[in-house]
């Protein structure tokens, strides 16, 4: 065997092992493929016509991209992002989500005010409920008993009980509701509620507001930081991202992050945050060491959803 | 960095700087800020109406100069066109028609998927189109306009829609400003038809930005005073003579079933359904009656009270 078969054997190799970063164009309907080790895109391909989400099976085995307009799902490679298959005439996926018990998957319809709850077995329709208005983002109880919905065009934020298949509750949230996620206790509810730039705290035991954290302009959408304690919060309009402390409901910090922070990733060892730059076409990669953008990284128009394989916990 | 990547970094720049200072603070004070990625598509279109109208200017005014199909005194008929042209293009009369259609697209949609039927794309339809967006831009591009095609021919065909569209014919001095003079009443109607066949068929891969500003400026250069005919491609782009044909007092700018050239990219569907004139005369633009002293109007809104009284004539005495 030659040096040169050796070092060509040992480039595919190191190939084969880098990490793929999976970024949703929204806007154009593309998937970049960007190399997490070089920070350089990959590739560029068509998917859909909206996809805007994209989440893990529960067994891992592939990646689901909600692809709205065109009606279907997309499952991926995890590790390569390449298209496996093609789930059709599944109508107007935006957001999704599997219960914890991995029981139902269930998608928001932001624009027809509609959220479909599906067998997660075999994907069949169990029920689809209209709900006004503007579904957006999910969040499921520990016990996968209840799916909270924002309904960002009615300023409300929905209960679905998913044992019975009913509406529990909806409230009142504040304007223009977006980003809902558990608090890694399970306790409470933080829902991102961009028109008043803060966070409300919700026990949804109750389906009472308990607490407003101010946070950013136009604050988004959730990550957890995967400590079990805190909590990254996208300001979308402010061009920001703030950590939640769960444990006090206080903000500990707040960074810029350029042109509209919006879907988050981090990586497992907690050193970088990775954001779909909605307004200006990029991803940025933050140092979580100094909170500063250290990578910004071109990719298609309006990205949303981020994903790779090696991330931080959800919880 | 090729030119291009240098233009669409330019531009994404350009589009993020106008919406983060300019329309986005205003969404919360108007209580819109649900629909933020809404108005941030809106203000692409708005930059691309922009640059659409720099290149009209750019290229087709000169051309217009060096090649005019008719010599007129002066412009002055010419400037409504351009209100007509900037209200349509940077994105105001669309953004009318979208708040307009909202219960046709997505109430009727949302109402379909309730009982069970989900809308169908042209890839469900011919799945040989899945993962080719290209080849699915260029098909849905060729079935626009066929669907244009007939809805053109009913606008000239039911003496009511003719009242209204009489407004787009109406022009004297027709340049390559008038493609978007037309009635408000016909711009409603137009995008209800287009509304319904989307839920026939959905829309376009939306990715192509620069692909989907060619029609509206091939649109513009039909209507161009340029005495061109396109040569040995004639027959398959409408030219600024096949269009002016159209538009020809006596000639195309008629109602009921006297008129001709009705294409609006490709002549194929005239030539198909026996509806083209390859005609070499020039005739003046207008309808014929503006010679008995008919005024269709000279200003914006006399234009869209006559479309209007012509309608209710239409729809009472049969004759617009």
């Amino acid at each position: 065997m030659t040096v040169l078969t050796l070092f060509s054997l040992t480039a595919l190799a190191c190939r084969a092992e880098a990490e793929v970063v999976i970024v949703l164009n929204s806007g154009e309907g593309t998937i970049t493929r960007i190399d997490r080790q070089t920070y350089q895109p990959i590739d560029h391909f068509y998917v859909g016509r909206e996809p805007h989400h994209l989440m893990s099976l529960p067994d891992n085995s592939a990646l689901i991209v909600a692809d709205a307009v065109s009606n279907d799902l997309v499952f991926l490679d995890p590790k390569t992002g390449d298209i496996l298959r093609r789930l059709t005439r599944i109508s107007d996926p935006y957001q999704i989500g599997f219960s914890p018990d991995k029981h139902w998957f269930v998608a928001n319809s932001l624009r027809l005010d509609r959220v479909d709850v599906y067998d997660a077995r075999d994907f069949h329709l169990v029920k689809r409920f209209e709900l006004a208005s503007m579904p957006s983002h999910m969040a499921f109880s520990p016990d996968s008993s209840m799916v909270f919905v924002t309904l960002q065009g009615s300023d409300q934020l929905a209960a679905i009980d998913l044992r019975s298949l009913t509406v529990k509750w909806v409230i009142p949230i504040g304007k223009t509701p977006a980003g809902v996620i558990l608090t890694p206790d399970g306790k409470h509810l933080l829902v991102g509620i961009m028109g008043q730039n803060e966070v409300a705290v919700v026990d949804y035991k109750t389906a009472q507001i308990i607490k407003h954290i101010p946070a950013g302009k136009g604050t988004h959408n959730f990550m957890p930081e995967g400590d079990g304690r805190h909590i990254f919060v996208g300001n979308r309009s402010g061009d920001t991202v703030s950590i939640i402390d769960t444990k006090t409901l206080t903000i500990t910090k707040t960074f810029p992050v350029p042109g509209g922070p919006d879907d988050m990733e981090v990586s497992a060892d907690g050193k970088e945050l990775w954001i779909t730059n909605r307004w200006i076409r990029q991803v940025s990669v933050v140092d979580l060491s100094t909170d500063k953008v250290v990578r910004t990284i071109p990719v298609g128009k309006s990205p949303h959803g981020i994903f790779f394989e090696h991330h931080a916990a959800r919880l | 960095m090729t030119w291009f990547e240098t233009f669409m970094n330019g531009f994404t720049l350009a589009q993020a700087w106008l919406f983060e200072h300019c329309v986005n603070p205003l969404l919360p004070p108007l209580g819109l800020l649900a629909y933020q990625e809404e108005a941030f598509d809106a203000t692409e279109f708005a930059l691309v109406g922009m640059g659409e109208i720099a290149f009209l200017v750019l290229f087709f005014r000169p051309l217009e100069a060096l090649f005019p199909a008719e010599r007129w005194s002066g412009r002055r008929g010419v400037r409504v066109d351009i209100l007509y042209t900037l209200l349509h293009r940077l994105g105001f009369i669309p953004l009318v028609m979208f708040v307009l259609m909202w219960p046709l697209t997505f109430k009727l949609d949302a109402w379909l998927r309730f009982h069970g039927f989900i809308p169908y794309t042209l890839e469900d339809l011919i799945p040989a189109l899945e993962n080719r967006p290209l080849t699915t831009f260029f098909a849905y591009l060729v079935i626009l306009d066929f669907f244009s095609y007939w809805l053109h021919r009913f606008q000239h065909r039911l003496e009511w829609w003719w009242a209204l569209h009489g407004v787009h014919h109406s022009q004297q001095t027709m340049s390559y400003w008038s493609d978007d003079r037309t009635h408000l009443l016909d711009d409603v109607l137009t995008a209800a038809c287009f509304s319904l066949l989307s839920l026939a068929i959905g829309v376009e891969p939306g990715q192509f930005i620069l692909l989907m500003m060619i029609p509206r400026i091939l649109q513009s250069l039909a209507h161009a005073n340029i005495d061109w005919r396109f040569g040995p491609f004639e027959r398959c782009l409408v030219s600024p003579h096949y269009h002016r044909y159209h538009h020809g007092m006596g000639t195309g700018s008629e109602s009921g079933q006297l008129s001709c050239n009705f294409a609006v990219l490709f002549p194929i569907w005239d030539i198909l359904f026996g509806t083209a004139n390859f005609s070499r005369e020039t005739p003046p633009t207008g309808i014929a009656d503006q010679r008995e002293g008919r005024d269709y109007g000279k200003g914006f809104w006399a234009q869209q009270r006559l479309g209007c009284q012509r309608l209710w004539s239409a729809l009472t005495l049969g004759k617009a």
